[in-house]
């Protein structure tokens, strides 16, 4: 090989753009061309060194919008319910809006509130709060207007309280069916988020403390209070599921 | 090439929720990359994030024309083809180095040596300074890892066009990093 071919397959030579044949014979010729040599050297040198610069991770607000209009397409173009409910789990932690959903409900014993499944069933009641273009059956900040609505709806009558003083105003309440009974939901609202406990007549006496733990992004506050076991969900930061929390407890206490 | 971006077929279904399952699957990995490649093509990282959203956004509307060839040279020619339309839109003024010139500096490794550390910022002020043309075929070649084949169908050029550029854009890059390098040696000074 004369020079001035050898020199044209330097670049495709180090970017291994050559065939096997030609590759070798490239080789081959190379001990005869100090200048082939060099800029052969020299390529790989610039290429270790391009290769070296820090690579830019993708920032998560980008990340964050176009995860945003793939959840739009997918909750304006599906079924409310789906089976694949670990799909709906990640982009509802995905959610840019953080929303609070309440249920009451009377499930004959059947939640123990503890393991995997049971979470799966309140974040389920969640999600469909919160993929709802109607997220309540009844919308009122009035809670005398919200608990006489479950009379006939459920066999057993919620405590119903707005928290607006709080930072959580009522929004209202809906019916939803957990393991195949009646449960009714009630909706609060945090800033621009909405939060979802769950609560039914509790079959084990005294109160508990509010444990709330983080699950795929949801926040869940499990506690029992006063005669009725409560199960909160909503995509809130933890602590404000706490103060969530609190805040009920403190004002079924003023009640009594 | 069949299932480009450029000439959107007329009757474009909206995507539905299958197809933003299988973005998710096949372009989503990429989505570092595309931003990776517009933060080189636009020397600025909020602009970069404004052309890698829209090249994300253009890549959903046209998914459904993508016919399963790689995904990564796909998107990257889609985020090159939203800077030009960008460029088109607001006239073409460059934008500054300065941030580009700091780029050595992030790379968080204490191990680093302070040479090591000179010749990254030399690197990247380098790539940084050369022309558009030259700049983004050194980094879909070298940071991109792509074929010559896959540079072509990013660039939209014929194979043998991207050998040519590649080599002019290699010596030109080695022209200035001799300058910078100085006489402290990196293994080009004596180019």
């Amino acid at each position: 090989m004369d020079c001035p071919t050898c020199e044209s397959m330097v670049d495709a030579y180090v970017d291994g753009e050559l065939s096997a044949t030609e590759s070798a014979a490239f080789e081959a010729a190379l001990p005869g061309c100090p200048d082939c040599r060099r800029r052969v050297e020299e390529t790989r040198a610039m290429s270790g060194f391009l290769r070296d610069l820090p690579a830019d991770r993708a920032p998560d607000l980008l990340r964050a919008r176009i995860e945003r209009e793939l959840r739009a397409i997918s909750s304006a173009t599906e079924p409310k319910v789906r089976p694949a409910f670990s799909r709906n789990m990640r982009w509802m932690a995905m959610a840019a809006s953080l929303i609070v959903a309440v249920s009451i409900g009377w499930v004959g014993g059947t939640f123990t509130g503890r393991g995997g499944a049971d979470e799966d069933q309140f974040a389920a009641t969640y999600l469909r709060v919160a993929s709802s273009e109607h997220p309540v059956d009844v919308a009122s900040t009035d809670r005398h207007t919200v608990k006489p609505w479950f009379a006939g709806r459920i066999d057993y009558s919620p405590p119903v309280h707005d928290l607006t003083s709080a930072g959580f105003p009522l929004e209202g309440g809906r019916v939803d069916v957990v393991a195949g009974r009646k449960v009714s939901v009630l909706v609060y609202r945090r800033n621009q988020h909405r939060i979802a406990l769950s609560l039914w007549p509790a079959t084990a006496p005294g109160n508990t403390t509010p444990k709330v733990v983080e699950r795929n992004g949801f926040a869940m506050a499990q506690w029992r209070h006063d005669g009725f076991e409560m199960n909160a969900v909503s995509d809130v930061a933890p602590s404000e599921m706490a103060a969530f929390a609190a805040a009920l407890d403190r004002a079924r206490g003023e009640e009594r | 090439m069949d299932g480009m971006p450029d000439a959107p077929k007329p009757e474009a279904p909206p995507p539905d929720a299958a197809t933003a399952e299988r973005f998710r699957t096949v372009v989503m990995p990429h989505l570092d990359a595309a931003y990776g490649f517009a933060r080189y093509l636009t020397r600025d990282p909020v602009q970069a994030q404004d052309v890698a959203q829209e090249a994300m956004l253009r890549a959903l509307r046209y998914f459904h024309a993508f016919r399963g060839e790689e995904a990564r040279p796909w998107l990257l020619r889609i985020v090159r083809n939203t800077w030009t339309d960008f460029r088109t839109r607001r006239g073409a003024n460059d934008q500054s180095l300065d941030s580009v010139e700091d780029r050595a500096d992030e790379g968080p490794d204490p191990e680093q040596s302070a040479l090591e550390g000179d010749r990254r910022r030399h690197v990247a002020a380098s790539l940084a300074a050369l022309p558009a043309d030259a700049r983004e075929i050194l980094v879909l070649r070298e940071i991109e890892d792509l074929s010559y084949k896959h540079i072509a169908s990013v660039l939209d050029l014929p194979v043998g066009t991207v050998m040519s550029r590649l080599a002019r854009a290699r010596e030109k890059m080695a022209a200035d990093l001799r300058g910078r390098f100085g006489r402290r040696g990196h293994g080009l000074s004596d180019m």
